[in-house]
């Protein structure tokens, strides 16, 4: 079976510094896939070049087959790539249900993803846990609640693959099991899961396979438990003294 | 359940808001049976004329985010439009509005695609240089476009056969031109396209995560904000039956800025209020233009602090304080804590 995404020696250079040098990658249809690495390895450029806010230095990115290197954000989301930011975001001045709603709007001409009934905005909420808050402005949401938030606004954009980038930073441990929870659902329900963070603990309870970048490579990549006992994995990713 | 209450919930709070508006009109249409004098009659005409174009620019800046400060650019091509076509093809009124609609909603493409690459105050400042180089272009462009002189135009109004260039009648027509403003824009901020605007001004990184287009919808607004300007325009032309190219440079676009900041860019009463705020509080205070300009500019700065939402959403805030503390004697103190909490509540 051939990869959902498949990205081939992807590069990005930011004036001299390389943020990322011939990284290859394929995530399989089906799979909740984690990409680690050090503050600084790569890993949210690697996200911002595949959603198109940074064009690649050299490389390509094809989903589903299709050559999409350099497509813009709102296309790449339109093909069935949808994607939630580092930093949670949400349409503060509009209430939750509408930020659901104008988030299903704008993909119906996604070919693949109108024959498939999809939730309503409503239904997702309920999916994420804010149902009850559809009304509120969603400027008003505590931080845990903008994540979800953000999570119900990239599934409400019809993706066949989701892009998670660092979803639990700045969530306690409670919130985190939900959300982890929620992303272990997706996959049965036809999304492919991409989760980028340096949250080990995460990492372990999400993915059954792991890459991990450093200095904009991938040094590794596999199933979690021998990528984690790689050596070369332990000394960058927990500094050479340990 | 709560999906089948909201959309009716909100067409009619919809309703609500430009129900007000269309009140106001209606009693502004009966103005002339107190029989004002015609300089009033002038002065509410050109109002009216203006606030065609706030209705346009509250798209823009309300709903979009972002601000043209090159706006009376956008209305002297409609106003240049009328006169040209006018003068070269003896066009009347009636035609002349499409034209020019269609005129200034080209300008703003042309002016958009380059300009709205760039975001944010880089906007602001092309708009701006883009206004400056109408008029410049507009005074050198020798007998075709009259030079610094303008042109003069000639050529009844009528309406079915009515001839409605007579004060009055102009006025009247005026008001039915800001009421079709006032709903255009209003149909506009209520629809899927409204809230997609929307969507844009409160986060474009999000907006094109979902899909959404955000290069495409900026121009977009930007166009639609000419067409009420072309409109705006044709109104001016055949009401001042001379335009020159000052009417159109930055002065004037400041203005129409100004007045949408003061009136309040989102809501729908937002642009009637500041457009007849600003053309009469220098009648009624009785200022000379340079002492109207240092008001405008205090009005302003006092707006931007105190009222972010404009002054109708600040009267508003006022409004539902006192009847919710139900102690109309401290007025003084509730205004001064009201005017601070729209602030508060955005950051």
């Amino acid at each position: 079976m051939s990869p959902i995404l498949e990205i081939r020696g992807l590069s990005k250079r930011f004036g001299g510094v390389t943020a990322l040098s011939g990284v290859d990658l394929a995530i399989e249809e089906g799979e909740i896939l984690g990409v680690v690495g050090p503050n600084g390895s790569g890993k949210t450029t690697l996200f911002n070049v595949v959603t198109g806010v940074h064009m690649p230095s050299g490389g390509s990115v094809s989903f589903r087959g299709r050559d999409i290197t350099g497509l813009k954000p709102h296309a790449i989301s339109r093909a069935g790539i949808g994607y939630t930011f580092q930093q949670a975001m949400a349409f503060a001045g509009l209430r939750v249900l509408e930020n659901v709603q104008i988030a299903g709007e704008h993909v119906r001409v996604n070919a693949g993803a109108s024959h498939h009934p999809w939730p309503t905005p409503l239904a997702l909420l309920d999916f994420v846990g804010l149902a009850a808050l559809a009304d509120e402005r969603a400027g008003v949401l505590p931080f845990g609640s903008l994540r979800l938030l953000g999570l119900a606004l990239a599934l409400a954009s019809r993706p066949a693959l989701l892009l998670l980038d660092e979803p639990a930073a700045g969530l306690n441990d409670r919130e985190t099991a939900a959300l982890v929870g929620l992303v272990r659902q997706l996959p049965g329900h036809g999304i492919t899961v991409c989760v980028i963070d340096h949250d080990m603990k995460l990492m372990q309870m999400l993915c059954r396979r792991l890459a991990v970048l450093d200095f904009g490579s991938k040094i590794a990549d596999g199933p979690t438990g021998a990528v984690l006992a790689d050596p070369k994995v332990l000394d960058v990713y927990l500094g050479g003294d340990l | 359940m709560i999906a089948s209450r909201q959309p009716n919930g909100s067409a009619i709070s919809a309703l609500r808001s430009l129900l007000p508006v269309l009140v106001v009109l209606a009693l502004i249409a009966l103005v002339p049976l107190l029989s004002p004098s015609n300089r009033f009659l002038s002065l509410a005409i050109s109002a009216g004329i203006n606030v065609i174009a706030l209705y346009g620019l509250s798209v823009l800046f309300g709903q979009t985010g972002i601000l043209s400060m090159g706006h009376a650019a956008l209305v002297g091509v409609g106003a240049y439009t009328a006169a040209i076509l006018a003068r070269d093809l003896c066009t009347g009124f009636w035609l002349a509005l499409p034209a020019a609609a269609l005129a200034s909603a080209l300008f703003a493409m042309i002016v958009g695609i380059p300009s709205l690459r760039v975001g944010g105050h880089h906007f602001v400042i092309m708009t701006f240089a883009f206004g400056q180089l109408l008029a410049i272009v507009l005074t050198n462009g020798g007998d075709y476009t009259g030079a610094a002189t303008g042109l003069d135009l000639v050529g009844p109004v009528t309406l079915f056969g009515a001839d409605m260039s007579d004060l009055t009648r102009y006025y009247l027509m005026v008001v039915a031109f800001v009421a079709a403003a006032a709903v255009a824009s209003w149909a506009i901020i209520n629809s899927p396209y409204g809230r997609t605007l929307r969507a844009i001004r409160e986060n474009e990184r999000l907006a094109a995560s979902l899909g959404i287009n955000v290069g495409r919808h900026k121009i977009g607004a930007f166009v639609v904000s000419g067409i009420f300007a072309g409109i705006s325009g044709v109104l001016l032309a055949h009401f001042l039956g001379h335009i020159s190219p000052t009417q159109f440079a930055s002065f004037p676009s400041i203005y129409l800025a100004l007045m949408v900041m003061i009136g309040g860019a989102r809501l729908i009463a937002g642009p009637l209020a500041g457009g007849i705020l600003v053309a009469f509080l220098p009648e009624v205070l009785n200022l000379d233009p340079v002492q109207s300009r240092i008001v405008y500019g205090v009005c302003l700065i006092a707006v931007i602090l105190l009222l972010p939402e404009g002054l109708i959403a600040g009267v508003g805030q006022v409004f539902r304080r006192l009847l919710a503390s139900g102690q109309p004697k401290q007025e003084r103190e509730e205004l001064d804590t009201a005017s601070t909490t729209p602030s508060e509540v955005r950051r």
